[in-house]
């Protein structure tokens, strides 16, 4: 049978680290070493077959009819494992021209006649497996020593490592492939960031990510939604810092803080105020009126903001306007006792 | 062994045959008797009963076109009712007729069917003669070739030919390994090779791999009813076709000498083309008119380009053919390191074109096509009888196509691929497939097909005597091997019991046992007898000439001789040999005649040396 009869692989290192094998050699040269045929034990009948062949042609007949079976198609040609397909089609043409049954033409062969005809057939046979590079590929790996194993394996790692480094370098040269990479990365870094509240970080993220994808909405709303988020903390943030100073009694650094937080968010009327609440009691008058002024507008239905343009337009001296104003921050919100008590201090001028 | 045995190749052609040996380590191809170097397979029986080969019967085929075989390799292991042998019995013009068994083919020669290799017989046994007539000796040992895509019968049918030609066929091998042998020889080829051989019947086509004096085939293809003959037939039909527009329907067909003319003329005018550009075909008196008027000539003009019209199908298929092969082969046009040209279709102009034009590189080609593969055959017989240390050359062949078993549903299941380097075995477990089986009925077929009728069936066989189990139980391992020669052998063993079972494959459309050693004792006597006889009234006619030749340049020898100082002896050592030659006469002694032979034509050069005349050499009596 010509099956695929493979070694364990530990035999097969053994048999390769005992030298090539020197069959192929005519008997003669060199004589016959001990080790030759691996302690193999030859029957002295077959030995003394009435045949014309002569005695080291015999033992090699018989050891290599008897083990090549065992041996894989390097072993089996002599060679060692992963020998190149042209190796193994030279191997494999010296040994035919030993091995040929044609080389024994009219010689009485006896019972050596099957053998030779065996070992040619397996010769053929791992020439045939090996001067294919797809299946000798395939038998290299299915007969791999253990070390040459271990070696592959660290192989494919580093191989693992290669690919993506080479895949990374793709990226960066291959502009289309890049954007879209990108764009994916972008957002998923802005999602995150927006998970754990950095709206300032998520804002950018995604504001790149819809700028490289114009069709992506997802992009855009997301990026709108955190950039305003990231308005009102930044703007929360320099509030704070602004109260603080004001309690220090700093009110140069209270005013700037509060200008950069109304600043920061535009549409919130808090800070407006505060920014037109401290500019009157540095007595900036200009200044506060201008924001209060625009605190109404941000809220016309807000009554703190009333309330403020109407204690600046007192300060100012504009009686009338300042007690409408003041009129219709109570109207608003009945709560704003300041508010009222100013109110009544206009209407009553002389209680000031 | 005897290292002076002498041994001979042969290159059994569809066409032509030729004969090759190896002396001092050349080789060389044997002429025959009567100087030529190509002997036509052609074999008849003439009108009084007498069988005759070669030149003798092509001479004949016009008047005696009936009892005129030709072409028998078309045939040769082939079946009955096979499209080719179908083919062959419409276009041959000697009757085919089925075998005993009614599955090979009998040829009706005058009045006795001769089985085809029996045939092929007659014409190895004319090349024996004249290798024999050569060596002076008894010649037995030959190497026999066939075209690479023969499958196991015609294999088969060959080497029976030689058997009865009484030959020990040492191998069969494949014309273009044989071909690529002898181009080979003598020079240090490291390359691939690509043999494309278009012969008279068969065409094949080779790549091999040559390096250290081993010629490795990798790939065959090819096709064994393409060739020469089928170039001539279409010249045949188109001056038939245009005859018989001419002559008012007038059918040549039906006239089997007209048809024997128009061949001979059809192949001419097609080898003359080969080196012109028009060829005359002029055939006179080739029909008697009917009802009393004159007899009708066929005159016509066949130009080159027509013919290649009419061919140009069969050059697209060589050129498919060898496209397929390298496919197979696994080798691109362009790692082909040379394209070498067999056989004598190949001279013709459009074919090397379209090799050319396929392999992008010129084509080589040896001095003598035709004779190359005689010639590789003889190197190859050289290297198996007489091996020489250090310069061994081996062939590694493969096997053409795949070898398989009918499985169940009529399919074909392949137990040996093709392309598979030969010797090779392989074996196929079988097991019974119902309960208490005792035989199993298993055949052998050959071909490229997946359904098992549309490949070539070798044999069949029983395995019977099985032990007697439930289904499944027993196996019977049986293993099929392709000799050297390409001939299949079939064992078979039950697994379990290790019995073996010896069978053989009687080949469908081949000679039985019985039927061979029954044609062995009927031809052997005659055929000795008739060559003993016909070689020494040849030699003796011969011998004649040559003593009466010497006698008459002896006087004027002793004349020179008389005012010379030296070559005294040799007047005395002729007249010594002509003696001795006259004595085999006499007795009718053909081996002392064969003995002398040589000594005599030297004496007669020597003569002729010394007087320096012009007078010519010995005439043969043919």
């Amino acid at each position: 049978m010509m099956g695929d009869r493979l070694v364990d692989p530990a035999d097969a290192r053994a048999l390769h680290s005992g030298g090539r094998l020197t069959a192929g050699r005519s008997p003669g040269e060199g004589g016959v070493k001990a080790d030759r045929y691996q302690g193999f034990l030859f029957n002295p009948a077959d030995l003394s077959e009435d045949v014309d062949l002569d005695i080291d042609r015999r033992r090699e007949i018989l050891y290599l009819a008897a083990c090549m079976d065992g041996w894989t198609h390097w072993q089996a040609l002599g060679l060692r494992w992963n020998a190149t397909a042209s190796e193994a089609r030279d191997a494999y043409r010296e040994k035919a021209k030993v091995f040929h049954p044609d080389r024994f033409q009219g010689r009485r062969l006896g019972a050596f006649r099957p053998r030779l005809e065996r070992i040619f057939r397996r010769l053929t046979e791992a020439r045939d497996a090996l001067s294919d590079e797809t299946s000798r590929a395939a038998y290299a790996r299915k007969t791999a020593p253990p070390e040459e194993v271990a070696r592959s394996t660290a192989r494919t790692i580093e191989g693992d490592v290669r690919a993506k480094e080479r895949r990374a370098r793709l990226a960066r040269t291959n502009p289309m492939v890049s954007r879209v990479a990108r764009v994916h990365e972008l957002m998923d870094r802005g999602r995150k960031a927006r998970e754990e509240q950095r709206f300032a970080d998520a804002a950018r993220d995604f504001l790149t990510a819809s700028a490289m994808d114009p069709t992506l909405a997802e992009a855009r709303s997301l990026a709108e939604e955190s950039r305003k988020r990231a308005n009102a903390g930044k703007a929360r943030d320099l509030w704070e810092k602004a109260l603080a100073a004001e309690l220090q009694h700093d009110l140069d650094r209270a005013q700037m803080h509060a200008e950069a937080a109304a600043d920061a968010e535009p549409g919130e009327p808090r800070y407006v105020i505060y920014v037109a609440r401290l500019a009157l009691q540095r007595g900036a008058l200009q200044t506060a009126r201008g924001r209060a002024e625009a605190a109404v507008r941000i809220a016309p239905s807000l009554g703190t903001a009333h309330e403020i343009l109407g204690e600046v337009l007192a300060a100012q001296g504009e009686s009338g306007p300042a007690r409408k104003a003041l009129e219709r921050a109570l109207e608003l919100d009945d709560g704003l006792d300041g508010a009222r008590e100013r109110l009544r201090k206009l209407r009553w001028s002389f209680l000031r | 062994m005897n290292e002076n045995e002498p041994f001979i190749g042969i290159d059994l052609g569809t066409t032509n045959s030729v004969v090759a040996t190896v002396i001092d380590g050349v080789p060389r191809v044997i002429a025959s008797r009567t100087g030529q170097t190509l002997t036509p397979s052609v074999v008849a029986v003439s009108r009084n009963g007498k069988r005759l080969v070669g030149h003798m019967a092509k001479r004949q085929a016009i008047t005696n076109a009936e009892n005129t075989a030709h072409a028998a390799k078309r045939l040769i292991g082939r079946r009955w009712g096979s499209p080719e042998v179908e083919d062959a019995r419409k276009s041959l013009p000697y009757e085919l007729v089925p075998g005993p068994e009614g599955n090979d083919i009998r040829a009706m020669l005058g009045g006795r069917t001769f089985a085809i290799p029996e045939i092929s017989a007659l014409v190895l046994a004319e090349l024996k003669a004249d290798a024999e007539a050569f060596f002076g000796r008894r010649v037995t040992k030959a190497v026999i070739t066939v075209p690479a895509y023969f499958n196991d019968g015609q294999r088969q049918g060959t080497k029976d030919a030689g058997r009865i030609a009484g030959l020990e066929v040492v191998r069969i091998i494949n014309e273009p390994t044989s071909a690529a042998l002898a181009y080979g020889f003598g020079k240090q080829m490291e390359k691939k090779v690509a043999v494309i051989d278009l012969g008279g019947g068969t065409f094949d086509v080779s790549i091999l791999d040559v390096g250290k004096s081993v010629y490795d085939v990798i790939a065959v293809g090819g096709d064994t009813y393409l060739g020469g003959e089928d170039f001539d037939r279409r010249v045949i039909d188109w001056l038939v076709f245009s005859f018989a527009q001419e002559h008012q329907g007038i059918d040549l067909r039906q006239d089997k000498m007209a048809m024997q003319r128009l061949r001979d003329a059809a192949e001419r005018a097609k080898i003359e083309l080969s080196e012109t550009s028009q060829a005359a075909i002029h055939l006179p008196f080739l029909a008697s008119g009917s009802d009393g008027k004159a007899a009708v000539h066929l005159d016509r003009q066949l130009t080159r380009d027509k013919l290649e019209e009419l061919t140009q199908d069969l050059v697209d298929k060589t050129i498919q053919v060898a496209d397929r092969t390298l496919r197979d082969a696994g080798v691109r046009v362009g790692q082909i390191g040379e394209v070498l040209l067999v056989g004598g279709m190949t001279r013709m102009p459009r074919v090397q074109q379209a090799v050319r034009q396929h392999f992008g590189r010129e084509p080589s080609r040896g001095v003598h096509p035709e004779e190359v593969v005689a010639l590789g055959a003889a190197i190859q017989a050289h290297a198996l009888l007489h091996p020489q240390k250090g310069k061994e050359v081996l062939l590694l062949d493969v096997t053409p196509q795949n070898l398989g078993i009918m499985v169940v549903g009529g399919y074909f299941s392949t137990v040996i691929p093709r392309n598979t380097t030969v010797p090779t075995s392989q074996s196929h477990l079988f097991t019974t497939v119902q309960d208490s089986q005792t035989s199993v009925r298993i055949a052998v077929l050959q071909g490229g097909s997946d359904k098992a009728v549309e490949n070539e069936l070798l044999g069949e066989f029983v395995l019977d005597g099985l032990r007697s189990a439930q289904r499944g139980e027993v196996e019977i391992e049986v293993s099929f091997d392709i000799s050297a020669d390409g001939i299949v052998g079939v064992s078979a063993r039950d697994s379990a019991t290790g019995a073996r079972q010896s069978i053989t494959v009687t080949a469908t459309s081949g000679l039985t046992e019985a039927e061979m050693r029954r044609i062995l004792e009927e031809n052997m006597d005659e055929m000795l007898t008739r060559r003993q006889v016909g070689d020494f009234e040849r030699l003796r006619d011969r011998t004649r000439a040559v003593i009466s030749e010497i006698e008459g340049l002896s006087p004027r020898v002793k004349e020179s001789l008389a005012r010379s100082r030296f070559g005294k002896d040799a007047v005395v050592k002729a007249e010594d040999v002509v003696g001795r030659a006259r004595d085999a006469i006499e007795k009718g002694d053909l081996q002392q005649m064969i003995a002398v032979e040589e000594q005599l034509d030297r004496a007669l050069q020597l003569f002729k040396g010394l007087v320096g005349g012009a007078a010519s050499g010995p005439k043969d009596p043919s």
